[in-house]
C-alpha cells in the first residue's frame, strides 16, 4: 500500500492514500480501523492488532470441530467431518493425519493451508531423525511448524513466503521422552501445551465442557468417551462412522486411527 | 597397490629361552580372492634353520629354490651346517644381486646356532637390508598389526610353550585385522633337540 | 602446457618463460596422532596422544586432541589438524544450537548421528580426520562410535584410530574383545583394567609409530561427569 496513514484521534481527519494520491476524508475512526488496517499483514492497527490474524482466527471458527485430550496413558484426538453431499466420498476428507510414528495432528480451518503446514512438520521430523537418529519431540515439531506459520507477509530472502496467515489451527498429539502431550497452534504460530483443547466451530462450547470433565487421573478410555460425548453435543449431525475421525496416540500402538468398526463401537458406548 | 601385497600373507618370528618360534598364515590369494588355504611360506632349510618368505608367491618359491641351491653348494663345500647369521648374509647377497629388479619378498630367518644353539631371528627388506633384533621380527601385509601385538605380548626368555602361545596370539589377532592374511596358521617351535609344528585353526573370513 | 613443461626448463634454457611456474597445492596435511576409546558398563574412556607432527618434525608435544562436546560426550580427532579445528568448532556450534532449539542436551547417540551427516555433507571434499566419539547412551551405558572421513559410523565397545590404529586395534580385539581366547569369563571390563590396557597399548604404539608419542590425554566419562587425566609416553 502506498499510503502513509496519519492517524488522528477519533472523529478527526483520516488520511487515506490510493494510487499515490492523498485525500483527506473526515470520517469516524471506528469504521476505518477495520477497513484500513486489515489490508496488509505488515501493519498493526492503532489498537495494536493484526487484523488479518484475527480474520484467520474467524476462518477457523467456521471450520469443523476438533477435540483433543491428553492423559497419562496417551492422547486422543477426534474431529467432525462435514459430509456436505451424499455423493461425496467421506474417506477422502482427512482431518487427522500422521506426522511421524509418534506425532499425529488434527486441523481445523482451510484444509489446503493445513497441508502445507503438515508437510513441513513431516519434513522436519524426518530431517531430525536423519540428523540425530532420534524422535523429534512434540514441542520441537510444533516449533518447526510455527516457524513456517509466522512467515507470512512480504517475501524475504528465502523466496516466496505466504502472503497471508495460514487459516488453520492445529492440535498436535504425540509421545516423546516427556510422555503423552497435546499442543495447540493458531494462525499466528503461537503454540501452547494443553491437557485438553478444542478448535473449530464448536470450540467454545467444547472447551467449556472439557474444563468440566477433565481431570488429571483420566484414563484413555474415559478420554475417548468424553471427547465423543462433547463432539456429539457440538455437532449438528448425528455421530456416525463416516462423519467423525478418532485417533489415539499411545506408547503401544503409537499413531492409531480408529477403523469404521471401532468407531461404531465407541459411538454405541456413548449413545 | 604394492606388488608385495598381491598375494597377501603374514609371518612372525620370535626368540625365547633356548628356543625360537616362526609362524605364518596359510593363505594364498590373488588380491581379494582366496585361492587356497594350505600354502607354505615357511621352509625348513636345516635341522634348526627355518626361512619365511612373505610377499609375492611366485618369488617366494623362486627365492626358496635358489637359496636351497646355494645352501646345498655351501654345505657341500664347507661340509658343515650353516649358521643362521651366515644364511642371512647369503639371502641378503642373493637379493642385492637383483637390486634394480628385485624379488618381491621380505625374508624372515629363524634358527638356532648349530654349535651353541643360541636363538637367532632376522628379517630384511626386498633388496636384502638385514635387521637382527633381540626380540622379534615380522613381515607381510599386516606388519603394523603384528608390531602392535608383539610390542605388548612379548617378554624375554619365554619357555617353548609360552612362546608358542605368544606367537600364535600375535599372529592370529593381527591376521584377523587384515583382509588378505589368515585362513589358518602354522607355528614352528625350534628347540635344541626337537622342532614342534602346530597347525592353528583361525576364522576363515 | 606440454611444451612449456617439457622443454622450457631442461632442454631449452634460453627459452625459459619467466613466472610460468606450476605451483602445486595440497589442501590436506597429515598431522598424525592416535585416538582410542573403550566403553564399559557405566563408563567410557577415551584417550589421544599429545604429539602434533608433520613428517619428521614435531609441532608440539602437548596438543589436546580430545574435545568434550557435552557432559556425556567426548570426541577424539586425529589426522589433518586444520580440519579438526574447523569440524570441532562447527560441532560445538551445532551442539549449542540444538540446546537452544530443543531445550535439552544432545545425547551421545544423537551426536554420533549428527557427526555422521556432517561428515557426509562434505563427501566430495572431506574432513581428513579419523574421528572417535565416546560417551554414555540414553541408558547410561558406555558407547564408542568410530568414523571414516566421509561419515561411515559404527558403534562398538572399543576402537582405536589414527596413525597407530592398525597397531592398537588387534590388541583391543584380543584383550578386550577376547578374540581367539578360550575359556575366559567374559565379565564386564572394570574401569581400572580398561585404563591399564589403554596405557599399555599406547606405550607399545609409541614404540613403533613415530607419529604417536610424547604423552596421552585421557578422559573418563561417567554419570558424574568427565574426569581428565594425563600419562607420559616416550618423547623421541
Amino acid at each position: 500500500m502506498e499510503s502513509q496513514p496519519g492517524l488522528r484521534l477519533a472523529g478527526k481527519t483520516w488520511t487515506i492514500g490510493a494510487c499515490g494520491q492523498n485525500t483527506s476524508v473526515p470520517v469516524l475512526c471506528m469504521f476505518l480501523t477495520r477497513s484500513e488496517y486489515d489490508r496488509g499483514v505488515n501493519t498493526f492497527s492503532p489498537e495494536g492488532r493484526l487484523l488479518q490474524l484475527e480474520y484467520a482466527n474467524q476462518a477457523i471458527k467456521l471450520g469443523c470441530t476438533a477435540i483433543g485430550i491428553s492423559t497419562s496413558e496417551g492422547v486422543v484426538l477426534a474431529v467432525e467431518k462435514r459430509v456436505t453431499s451424499p455423493l461425496m466420498e467421506p474417506t477422502t476428507i482427512e482431518k487427522i493425519v500422521e506426522i511421524d510414528k509418534h506425532i499425529g495432528c488434527a486441523s481445523s480451518g482451510f484444509m489446503a493451508d493445513s497441508r502445507t503446514l503438515i508437510d513441513r512438520a513431516r519434513v522436519e521430523c524426518q530431517n531430525h531423525w536423519f540428523i540425530y537418529n532420534e524422535k523429534m519431540t512434540v514441542e520441537s515439531a510444533a516449533q518447526a511448524v510455527s516457524n513456517l506459520a509466522i512467515q507470512f507477509g512480504d517475501s524475504d530472502d528465502d523466496g516466496s513466503a505466504m502472503s497471508r496467515p495460514f487459516g488453520v489451527a492445529i492440535l498436535f498429539a504425540g509421545i516423546d521422552e516427556h510422555g503423552p502431550q497435546l499442543f495447540h497452534m493458531d494462525p499466528s504460530g503461537t503454540f501452547v501445551q494443553f491437557d485438553a483443547m478444542a478448535i473449530g466451530s464448536g470450540s467454545e462450547g467444547a472447551q467449556q465442557s472439557l474444563q468440566e470433565v477433565y481431570h488429571k487421573s483420566m484414563t484413555l478410555k474415559e478420554a475417548i468417551t468424553s471427547v465423543l460425548t462433547i463432539l456429539k453435543q457440538v455437532m449438528e449431525e448425528k455421530l456416525s462412522d463416516t462423519n467423525i475421525e478418532v485417533m489415539t496416540m499411545t506408547p503401544g500402538k503409537m499413531f492409531y486411527m480408529f477403523t469404521k468398526e471401532e468407531l461404531q463401537e465407541v459411538i454405541k458406548d456413548i449413545a | 597397490m604394492s606388488i608385495l601385497a598381491y598375494n597377501g600373507g603374514a609371518i612372525i618370528a620370535m626368540k625365547g629361552k633356548n628356543c625360537v618360534a616362526i609362524a605364518a598364515d596359510r593363505r594364498f590369494g590373488v588380491q581379494a580372492q582366496t585361492i587356497s588355504c594350505d600354502f607354505d611360506k615357511i621352509f625348513e632349510m636345516g635341522p634348526h634353520l627355518y626361512l619365511g618368505l612373505p610377499g609375492l608367491a611366485t618369488d617366494t618359491i623362486t627365492v626358496m629354490e635358489r637359496l636351497r641351491f646355494r645352501l646345498n653348494l655351501y654345505e657341500l663345500k664347507e661340509d658343515r651346517k650353516i649358521h643362521p647369521k651366515t644364511f642371512s648374509s647369503m639371502i641378503s647377497n642373493l637379493l642385492y644381486e637383483k637390486r634394480f629388479g628385485p624379488y618381491f619378498v621380505e625374508p624372515i630367518v629363524a634358527g638356532l646356532d648349530p654349535v651353541t644353539f643360541e636363538p637367532f631371528v632376522c628379517n630384511m627388506d626386498l633388496i636384502g637390508c638385514p635387521n637382527e633384533p633381540e626380540d622379534f621380527v615380522v613381515g607381510g601385509t599386516c606388519t603394523e598389526q603384528l608390531y602392535g601385538m608383539c610390542e605388548v605380548l612379548y617378554e624375554p626368555n619365554l619357555e617353548p610353550d609360552d612362546l608358542f602361545e605368544t606367537v600364535s596370539q600375535a599372529l592370529v589377532n593381527a591376521c584377523d585385522r587384515d583382509a588378505i592374511s589368515g585362513w589358518g596358521a602354522i607355528v614352528y617351535i625350534i628347540e635344541k633337540d626337537k622342532v614342534t609344528i602346530r597347525h592353528l585353526k583361525t576364522r576363515m573370513d | 602446457m606440454a611444451l612449456l613443461g617439457g622443454y622450457s626448463a631442461g632442454s631449452f634454457p634460453d627459452y625459459e618463460v619467466q613466472g610460468a611456474k606450476k605451483v602445486h597445492f595440497s589442501p590436506y596435511a597429515d598431522n598424525g596422532g592416535s585416538v582410542m576409546a573403550i566403553a564399559g558398563e557405566d563408563y567410557a574412556i577415551i584417550a589421544a596422544d599429545s604429539r602434533l607432527s608433520t613428517g619428521f618434525s614435531i609441532f608440539t608435544r602437548e596438543q589436546q586432541k580430545l574435545f568434550p562436546l557435552s557432559n556425556t560426550t567426548v570426541l577424539g580427532c586425529s589426522g589433518c589438524w586444520c580440519d579438526t579445528l574447523t569440524l570441532t568448532r562447527i560441532l560445538q556450534a551445532r551442539m549449542q544450537m540444538y540446546k537452544h532449539e530443543h531445550h535439552k542436551e544432545l545425547t551421545t547417540p544423537a551426536t554420533a548421528q549428527m557427526l555422521s551427516t556432517m561428515l557426509y555433507y562434505k563427501r566430495f571434499f572431506p574432513y581428513y580426520i579419523s574421528n572417535i566419539l565416546a560417551g554414555l547412551d540414553e541408558n547410561g551405558k558406555g558407547c564408542v562410535y568410530s568414523y571414516d572421513p566421509i561419515g561411515h559410523c559404527e558403534r562398538s565397545n572399543f576402537r582405536a584410530g589414527g596413525s597407530a590404529g592398525a597397531l592398537l586395534q588387534p590388541l583391543l580385539d584380543n584383550q578386550i574383545g577376547y578374540q581367539n581366547q578360550e575359556g575366559v569369563d567374559k565379565t564386564p571390563l572394570p574401569q581400572d583394567r580398561a585404563l591399564a590396557i589403554l596405557k599399555d597399548v599406547f606405550i607399545s604404539a609409541a614404540e613403533r609409530d613415530i607419529y604417536t608419542g610424547d604423552g596421552i590425554f585421557i578422559n573418563i566419562i561417567t554419570k558424574d561427569g568427565i574426569k581428565a587425566d594425563k600419562f607420559d609416553l616416550r618423547k623421541d
